[in-house]
């Protein structure tokens, strides 16, 4: 039958076209929007591997002016101590400006076995991270004291980076080269992926060097730790310390998590606005079809009651006009999946496969359902179509 | 002629009131958007407050250097020290506005936090922007050479920082743990206008970082104001020919690239250009596509239902033809016919747009925005209407034109 009807409607694919071009915008639409919402999703239902709650950041900018690099040093740690001598806080670390949830990034790339992997994130981080994100240790260790006079540099890397580099095999004590190829770096540690982009956004590659001396010449930001005592009036105190401390420099403090929900913003927002604007496109596509269908099935109200005069039951008119939306439907949808196939064969924008697969199969599905849940009441109509009546208007 | 084709229109759509619902629906929806995005562009793309001598300004926000041969490059924005030591040489200019880009620190009242951008500037910065001030004026050329610490805040950050008081000049407000004096106070400045937002501005000189500092990168941007608009192009050209003496600070580098846009220019160049290239036919051309590829789609479908709607009236046009009426007239009077549809579907659209500005404003996502549907928003509507309408009555009606009279009789 279904072989029958195609033949029916390639014959009408002139007239069919903008019905046919209709339902392929239509798919590329839906496939757009449902690629990026199982996008999000999926990352979504990661663990976010920190804990941002309780998490302040400290920004200052270059205010200990001097050459000596051991008195830098001193100056900074001295400065870390004193907050982390008072009751409320719990840890302190330095760290590189790209803090979880902070629009700033900084990548870099590393070499291994003579191949290069880029888009790994870089935290420079101090021996207090960990503690201050609540990170979890995969295998190895955290840095400490010891490792700043280590030959080669150690670093830690998160698992995805594990996972390009070594599989399932274990990373730590091994060595890599950096983006130049010329250092060792060595492998100390391997930690949880964690979301530092948001919570929609995919952790990446990751890796952590420690803070060393010369890095205090440009480091800005600190992240502290607080307690349950931590108020509004201990932040106003910490602020007076810190700005008394450093007194050339300008200082902001901001909870992360209310950099956190920001972040999410900034994913969520032109997702619920593109989400608005493709709903009312298709409603708007949906009464579209509906009347156009609507339409035809009056206009072959001939043909039906003919086919009615010669046996043919109401339920079989319906659901021949049903099947023979269904078909042109498929038609277009044909087109629609032969270039939706091409971003996961492409690898486009990095996104894992499954990602356009599954998006590919709900919005063929959508449309589906779009398309027969247009069609079902012209049909019903077609079928109350009395051949008499019909036939005697012809 | 005209009312003629108005009557007959407004039979047709009282005729199959389901399609019109429809039509009407699918264009009103579309226009809503694009006038609330019109509304949006012509904010962030025409004269507004402060910025309202635009068309006699030019922009100098980036400082690009860039070595050719190793195609390795470095962008920030000016330093103080260029701009004192080299655009202020500048003759042809009137007023030259040096400010620091917004920077962001925390005042606490009561222990309750208030973040605040905050803009270092200069004298001249007052008189090229207009501001509007509700209490108290500006800082003097006096009071910046003398580093008094002395701030000029918004209106919203009087409201945060002292509540409701009458007035807050000669009050103090503490931030980034100093005291500045209050001076005056300004009506907001939309989020938008990146060039003028802020909370609190303040004298260059009582900057914390060191803003003498001899490098032509820096943290500063400059707003030339020409004394007229035919002076803009001779400024253009007086800003080139000094840029092109200033010695590279950088041995890294072998070209530098600084320019003063107007600016529509300088916002493409922010958006999606750099220093070769301003960007403005890449910008013009990616909103073009977006625009196109949103209409796409309640365009084919308006074209599916016009068709539809047209086939339906395959009688009456087949009398027409038979007494003689071109294909010509015809395709007109269904132009004209889609065109008053859209028009009232525009007119809806309208509605639903002022309905949404009025949320969009309400929600305050963005501070101080404030969307207005002014004269040049509605010319740009009343443009997308009679665009769209062509685009969705054109295929159709040449379709029509096309029916056979012989075969339109007959049915």
């Amino acid at each position: 039958m279904f072989k029958h009807l195609f033949k029916l409607m390639w014959n009408k694919r002139k007239h069919n076209f903008l019905f046919l071009s209709e339902i392929l915008v239509s798919f590329m639409v839906i496939f757009a929007i449902s690629s990026f919402l199982i996008y999000y999703f999926q990352n979504y239902s990661k663990e976010r591997g920190l804990d941002y709650e309780k998490v302040w950041s400290v920004s200052y900018d270059e205010s200990y002016k001097t050459k000596n690099s051991d008195s830098l040093t001193m100056y900074y740690e001295n400065l870390k101590n004193v907050i982390k001598a008072l009751p409320e806080v719990e840890e302190v670390s330095f760290s590189s400006n790209n803090i979880p949830y902070a629009n700033s990034i900084s990548t870099t790339s590393i070499t291994f076995k003579g191949k290069s992997f880029d888009g790994i994130n870089q935290y420079l981080v101090g021996e207090g991270y960990k503690k201050v994100w609540n990170m979890n240790l995969e295998e190895g260790r955290w840095f400490t004291k010891e490792d700043e006079v280590a030959k080669d540099r150690p670093i830690v890397i998160n698992e995805t980076l594990k996972r390009d580099l070594f599989g399932d095999q274990s990373a730590v004590g091994k060595s890599t080269a950096d983006y130049e190829g010329n250092k060792k770096l060595k492998i100390i540690g391997v930690v949880q992926d964690f979301k530092a982009n948001g919570d929609f956004q995919p952790s990446g590659r990751a890796m952590f060097w420690k803070v060393d001396t010369a890095a205090f010449r440009w480091l800005n930001s600190l992240l502290i730790k607080v307690g349950p005592k931590a108020d509004a009036a201990f932040e106003s105190r910490l602020y007076k310390l810190i700005s008394n401390t450093m007194k050339n420099s300008s200082i902001e403090i901001t909870h992360v998590s209310e950099l956190r929900i920001s972040k999410n913003e900034a994913t969520v927002m032109p997702m619920i606005i593109f989400s608005i604007i493709a709903g009312f496109l298709i409603l708007n596509v949906a009464l579209g079809l509906f009347g156009v269908l609507w339409y035809n099935i009056n206009k072959r109200k001939g043909e039906i009651g003919l086919r009615r005069a010669i046996g043919a039951s109401g339920s079989s008119v319906s659901l021949q006009l049903v099947a023979e939306s269904f078909v042109l439907a498929s038609m277009s949808l044909i087109v629609g999946v032969f270039f939706a196939l091409q971003f996961p064969l492409l690898g486009v924008y990095n996104v894992p496969s499954a990602v356009y697969l599954t998006a590919i199969l709900l919005s063929v599905g959508f449309i589906y359902v779009l398309v027969i849940l247009c069609a079902l009441y012209p049909g019903k109509q077609a079928a109350a179509i009395l051949p008499a009546v019909a036939l005697h208007e012809e | 002629m005209f009312k003629n084709y108005f009557k007959i229109a407004i039979a047709v759509l009282k005729r199959r009131k389901f399609f019109t619902f429809i039509s009407l629906f699918g264009i009103s929806f579309t226009l809503t958007v694009l006038m609330v995005a019109t509304a949006f562009v012509n904010k962030v793309v025409s004269s507004d407050y402060p910025d309202l001598k635009r068309d006699r300004c030019l922009y100098v926000n980036r400082v690009e250097m860039r070595n050719t041969k190793e195609g390795w490059y470095n962008q920030s924005s000016p330093s103080y020290y260029l701009a004192e030591h080299y655009i202020s040489t500048l003759k042809v200019p009137q007023k030259i506005s040096i400010s620091s880009f917004s920077r962001r620190t925390n005042a606490y009242v009561n222990d309750k936090k208030i973040f605040i951008e905050y803009q270092f500037t200069n004298a001249d910065y007052w008189t090229v922007g207009d501001f509007i001030f509700l209490e108290g004026k500006p800082y003097t050329q006096q009071q910046i050479s003398n580093a008094e610490r002395v701030a000029v805040i918004s209106e919203s950050t009087k409201k945060a920082y002292f509540g409701d008081v009458p007035v807050a000049v000669g009050k103090y407000i503490e931030a980034d743990n100093v005291s500045y004096r209050v001076i005056g106070v300004v009506k907001g400045v939309s989020k938008t206008m990146q060039v003028y937002y802020a909370d609190l501005y303040l004298p260059y000189t009582v900057s914390k970082t060191d803003y003498k500092r001899k490098s032509l990168m820096g943290d500063y941007k400059v707003i030339l104001l020409a004394g007229t608009k035919a002076d803009v192009s001779r400024m253009k050209q007086e800003f080139n020919a000094m840029i092109a003496k200033v010695p590279i600070d950088n041995k890294q580098y072998d070209k530098m690239y600084i320019h003063a846009d107007g600016a529509f220019e300088d916002l493409c160049r922010r958006m999606v250009g750099d220093g070769l290239n301003s960007g403005v036919f890449k910008l013009v051309s990616l909103v073009g596509l977006v625009v196109f590829l949103f209409l796409l789609l309640p365009t084919i479908n308006l074209v599916n239902i016009n068709i539809t709607r047209i086939m339906e009236r395959s009688s009456e046009i087949g009398v027409r033809k038979a007494f003689g009426a071109s294909s010509r007239t015809l395709v007109y009077q269904f132009i004209v016919e889609n065109l008053i549809l859209t028009f009232i579907g525009g007119g809806i659209g309208l509605i639903f747009s002022i309905l949404v500005i009025y949320q969009i404003n309400a929600l305050e996502l963005i501070p101080n925005l404030d969307l207005r549907l002014n004269v040049s928003v509605l010319l740009y509507s009343l443009l997308a209407c009679l665009f769209f309408g062509l685009l969705s009555g054109v295929y159709p009606a040449w379709r029509m034109s096309r029916l056979n009279v012989v075969r339109a009789l007959k049915s």
